[in-house]
């Protein structure tokens, strides 16, 4: 068909006029009447919102590590405390566990916040309290000499004293003995002459062991008196005379022995053992290398950084899947839409 | 001191709301049109065209001019009105066990606004989508851009529809006349 011929049927269509009957004009024109209009709706103008939103999350996700990473931390402030006067040297981790578990840990904290305080016994139990400190000195010599005073004064005594002092390098190995009751003030003494380089705190709870043996000796003592009644018996025969004589011998000697034990770990208990490792230079001191404040900053900021990007990342690995699956099911729906729109507008 | 004015730009003027009354003054006669090209039935497009506008008259607060003409937003929910139609009544068939759809029926004369006899039976004998775009560009005269919003398909699938229909229109002309 021609141009002209096209236009001729268009020109026909365009004259055309279907205009709406009066009925249907009158219809419509009664609705406004009749329909209430729906309530205004508020609509989120979400374009303008993801303007503002998103830059603000990155904002946020951004300024959050740089401001938290520069404030000084709880994690800090807490290993500050539980180290010390021992933030050159090893922290609490190097206490024994047995002493862990035993001990109380908020007195324990509570005393750690001192200056090279030792840990706290437990009053009313026997425990065996063992501290081994390393100090890094200056006079070798003297120091020794005054730890041996101190611990003269403590109403301790030396139990063995390794001294060796050379040009480059001296070191003197003291195992003190000092009262239980002042060995956390000794402790704090003995720490003053140097610097700490390492130190063990090591309690162990022998209350037990002593509450048991004292009633085995009890138990023994019992069986003594009873033995030594049936021995006042005039009537006994010699051969039971015998056989309770040698039973009474041998509780008394079982006793004997729990006395020794029991006196032994009584004295034990009743003194700590201090083990102080002096040394003029810091071979063992292994300072861990401690970041100034810009570097912790910056090494807490690119922490919270790379766990916001693990959770992005995160949520991406989990949520894209939804998202395809979702994406999968609205052109599955559209596209069936569509099929179903192309079907009926194919009809006649 | 006069200062000088500043021109407001379109973007930022208000664009004028219209009454709904002065809307249907306006704009019923299209959309009864473009309804009576897409169902080949007068009574059916009646009905149709009152329920359009009881639906744009419940979502009046949603026309915003500046996407479109009040014609345009007009025409969309006819569309969907019709659709929604024919999806029932193809229910409606199915349900019945009736599949005489495509059975040819005479249109009523002067269905389509007194045209040529030939015309209006070549117009009856198209397809529904074909009469769409003749509605949409030659009866409503919109533009291409616009009659593809409408139709939710390319300007280029627009043209292309319209001319095979037209091309279909004059070659079922040809045929009448011819026979």
């Amino acid at each position: 068909m021609s141009q002209p011929e096209y236009e001729a049927i268009v020109n026909e269509i365009r004259s055309a006029r279907i205009p709406a009957s009066p009925e249907l004009r009158a219809r419509v024109r009664a609705l406004e009447a009749a329909v209430p209009p729906a309530p205004p709706r508020r609509e989120l103008p979400w374009r303008r919102l993801s303007l503002v939103l998103v830059p603000a999350c990155v904002d946020v996700g951004v300024a959050a590590p740089l401001t938290v990473g520069p404030a000084p931390s709880g994690k800090k402030g807490s290993a500050v405390a539980e180290g010390g006067a021992f933030t050159a040297a090893r922290p609490t981790e190097t206490l024994a566990p047995a002493f862990q578990a035993q001990s109380d840990s908020a007195r324990a904290h509570k005393s750690a916040g001192k200056s090279g305080a030792g840990l706290p016994t437990t009053p009313g139990r026997a425990q065996i309290y063992e501290a081994q400190l390393t100090l890094k000195v200056n006079d070798l010599s003297t120091t020794t000499k005054r730890a041996l005073r101190l611990t003269g004064s403590f109403g301790g005594y030396v139990r063995s004293v390794e001294y060796g002092s050379g040009r480059e390098r001296g070191t003197a190995y003291l195992v003190l003995r000092v009262p239980i009751g002042s060995v956390q003030e000794a402790i704090v003494r003995f720490s003053g002459l140097g610097t700490i380089l390492d130190q063990h705190v090591s309690i162990q709870d022998v209350q037990q062991q002593l509450d048991k043996r004292f009633r085995q000796m009890q138990s023994l003592r019992d069986t003594i008196a009873k033995l030594q009644a049936q021995l006042e018996n005039p009537n006994l025969s010699s051969t039971d005379r015998a056989k309770l004589v040698a039973e009474l011998v041998a509780a008394r000697r079982q006793l004997d022995v729990l006395k020794v034990a029991q006196t032994r770990q009584q004295r034990q208990v009743s003194y700590a053992t201090v083990s102080l490792d002096l040394r003029t230079q810091a071979k063992a001191a292994v300072v861990p290398h401690e970041a100034g404040r810009i570097g912790r900053a910056l090494h807490r900021s690119g922490s919270i950084l790379l766990d916001e990007l693990k959770v992005v990342l995160y949520v991406l690995i989990v949520g894209a899947p939804l998202l395809a699956l979702a994406a999968l099911g609205m052109g599955a729906a559209r596209i069936s839409r569509r099929r179903v729109e192309a079907r009926l507008l194919s009809g006649r | 001191m006069n200062m000088p004015r500043r021109r407001i730009s379109p973007v930022h003027a208000v664009a004028e709301v219209p009454s709904f009354a002065s809307v249907v003054e306006r704009h019923l006669d299209d959309v009864h049109g473009y309804l009576v090209y897409l169902t080949r039935d007068r009574g059916i497009a009646e009905d149709l065209t009152a329920e359009t506008f009881e639906k744009a008259l419940r979502l009046w607060r949603r026309f915003d001019p500046r996407r479109g003409s009040a014609r345009t937003w007009l025409c969309q929910l006819a569309r969907t009105t019709a659709l929604d139609h024919f999806r029932a009544e193809e229910r409606r068939r199915r349900r019945e066990g009736v599949y005489a759809r495509d059975e040819y029926v005479d249109p009523e004369e002067g269905l389509f606004g007194g045209l040529s006899p030939e015309l209006e039976r070549a117009l009856a004998a198209l397809s529904v989508g074909e009469r769409e775009v003749i509605a949409l560009r030659v009866l409503l005269d919109l533009d291409g851009e616009t009659a593809a919003r409408v139709l939710g398909i390319s300007v280029t699938a627009c043209s292309t529809r319209l001319s095979r229909a037209l091309k279909k229109l004059e070659e079922r002309m040809s045929a009448d006349v011819a026979a």
